[in-house]
């Protein structure tokens, strides 16, 4: 496993090498400054609206607004990692150092989940802004709730992304293939909204990121879901590795 | 330090490397020859581990290399065809992830990455950024990879491709000076370069392994025997009227008058032998030569013939006999390459791409 730490510094440290981690990183909180400062036009101008979890409940999965860019950056920071290096040929000189495909796989792991902390690590400052603003409804509990999620949501997230990154020559087939399976997962839980029966309503609601994350920000950690994030996400890694060893045989 | 025995390897229905079986010796310098798509680049895949061959078993210093890839992998330093690197990073940030990545720590790492740098001629640009070397810079890079964790054994993929002259002879010399000390399998397609650095040679042609043998044994074995250039002040009926009463002398290939007053023959002969034979017979006509000499093309020549085969069997493997001469075997498939030619149209060498 110290080959996936080396494995990891490198992918981390090109990621901020190139311009693209900046691009990304500016785009998303720009996106996300505009949609916090909206909700908090909106809860400053009605106070007490929305009583389950206040403001931060509300911009943590309250909104539509929160999940759609979510299927597009997602694939953006895992595209690279092994499409790029079948594109270059630098997968090469990884497969042939002595190293298992455990290790490279693992290691790519921790990179994207390194930069899925990234993304998210600016948002503390929202709370930082909103519990200083003196707004009583900042609960460490909900908050800690909602990071939980995040992190649940992000290791299924970026284990999807390295799978489709696998299977894929080119990085823009990698970015497609990971926003396709991440729509679909997003598309099952707007399910829940439309079905009638229900045991079907509530199986779209489990499998739906977007039931997860709400229900993360009301303070509520539901074990299910991490159950069902850390499985899809084991699954993920396992088919990766699998996929890796089996280019071997081309 | 390799053993090789019936390795195959098919993409699809395609016969990409076809059973071959070959040894490399601790501290030989071994070539690795053929034409482009002869399946030179998918072998060394297979022995380094990238690739998982169909069939046949690799041993790498005692290690099954397909049984335990990992441990095989440990021994080898392996610079791949195009040389890839990362172009973000830095020369020196780059041997130093490699070698970490090879298992080595700590003090070690710093002491490993200079003397890869120094080895491979590289430490001067050991601060700069890989995207913005040049090609020679950059392929030393990749050999400086594929030295800095010192392996016992080099596999190194067309390391002179894209050099320059000055760069092919540092990195022949290079080569060269680990002769002994270290194994070396290094695959090319350019024929000084064998025979500048290689111990031994092994041909590969189509996927099957076509000759092999030290450069001069398979520079005799093949039935062009040796060519010799003889230029002397005379005529030139006088000269070839000479030079095929000596026992040894094939045929006179062909002659010129390259100045006035003087004419040069080349010679097909036997052996090193019929060249005092030519000198004694030349001197005994009142006929001093100016110029004898052997000439130095002629691995070209064994390469040609090997790799231009179309045997519809297996097409034999030149053995390395204890006589020398043995015109018969390859007699026959000269002829096959003369114009009724029925196998040519079938599969050209470019056709086979076998590095896909």
């Amino acid at each position: 496993m110290r080959a996936a730490w080396t494995i990891a510094k490198r992918e981390v440290r090109a990621f901020f090498v190139l311009p693209v981690a900046y691009v990304v990183l500016t785009v998303w909180l720009l996106y996300f400054g505009v949609v916090f400062s909206l909700l908090a036009e909106f809860f400053s101008a009605q106070p007490g609206a929305g009583r389950g979890g206040g403001l931060m409940g509300a911009f943590f999965g309250g909104t539509m607004l929160f999940y759609l860019p979510l299927l597009v950056f997602a694939p953006v920071l895992t595209m690279r990692l092994f499409a790029e290096e079948k594109a270059t040929g630098t997968i090469e000189p990884l497969m042939t150092a002595p190293v298992g495909e455990w290790s490279i796989v693992m290691g790519k792991y921790l990179a994207a989940m390194a930069f899925w902390c990234a993304l998210w690590a600016p948002t503390l400052l929202y709370f930082w802004i909103v519990s200083g603003l003196g707004d009583d409804t900042v609960d460490h509990g909900a908050m800690g709730a909602i990071y939980i999620g995040l992190l649940c949501a992000g290791l299924l997230y970026m284990a999807l992304g390295l799978l489709m990154s696998a299977v894929s020559k080119s990085q823009i087939g990698a970015a497609l293939l990971t926003f396709m399976a991440l729509g679909a997962l997003f598309l099952i839980g707007i399910q829940s909204y439309t079905l009638q029966d229900d045991a079907a309503r509530e199986l779209c609601e489990y499998l739906g990121v977007w039931s997860q994350l709400g229900t993360f920000a009301k303070g509520i950690v539901d074990t299910r879901f991490i159950v069902l994030d850390l499985s899809i996400a084991a699954l993920a890694i396992f088919v990766t590795v699998k996929v890796v060893q089996a280019q071997r045989w081309q | 330090m390799i053993d090789v025995e019936h390795l195959t390897k098919t993409y699809g229905d395609r016969v990409v490397v076809d059973d071959i079986g070959f040894r490399v010796e601790k501290g030989e310098i071994v070539g690795f020859l053929g034409p482009n798509g002869a399946g030179k680049s998918t072998t060394l895949r297979m022995l380094t581990g990238y690739l998982v061959p169909n069939d046949g078993r690799i041993r790498i210093a005692g290690v099954d290399a397909v049984a335990d890839p990992v441990s095989a992998r440990r021994s080898i330093g392996y610079m791949p065809e195009s040389v890839p690197l990362y172009p973000e990073m830095r020369v020196g940030e780059y041997l130093r992830y490699r070698a970490e990545l090879k298992g080595i720590r700590g003090g070690q790492l710093s002491k490993c990455v200079d003397a890869a740098l120094e080895k491979a001629r590289v430490a001067d640009v050991r601060s700069r950024i890989i995207g913005q070397l040049s090609k020679g810079y950059r392929s030393r890079v990749g050999l400086a990879d594929a030295l800095v964790a010192d392996p016992q054994l080099l596999i190194l993929d067309e390391p002179t491709a894209g050099l320059d002259p000055n760069q092919i002879r540092q990195v022949r010399d290079l080569i060269r000076s680990m002769a002994g000390e270290k194994t070396v399998l290094v695959s090319t397609h350019i024929l000084p370069e064998v025979e500048s650095t290689c111990s031994r040679v092994l041909i590969i042609n189509k996927g099957r392994l076509v000759g092999e043998g030290t450069p001069d044994t398979l520079r005799t074995t093949s039935e062009g025997g040796q060519v010799l250039v003889l230029l002397a002040r005379s005529q030139r009926s006088q000269m070839v009227s000479v030079a095929e009463e000596v026992e040894g002398v094939r045929r006179v290939l062909d002659a010129e008058t390259p100045a006035d007053g003087f004419a040069r023959l080349r010679l097909e002969v036997d052996s090193g032998e019929t060249t005092e034979a030519l000198f004694m017979a030349f001197a005994k006509a009142g006929l001093p030569l100016r110029e004898l000499h052997r000439e130095q093309t002629s691995l070209e020549d064994v390469f040609t013939n090997l790799t231009t085969r179309e045997g519809e069997g297996s097409p034999d493997t030149v053995e390395v006999p204890e006589t020398p001469l043995d015109a018969e075997p390859s007699a026959e498939p000269k002829q096959k390459n003369g114009p009724e030619g029925p196998g040519t149209g079938e599969g050209g060498d470019e056709a086979d791409g076998g590095k896909a």
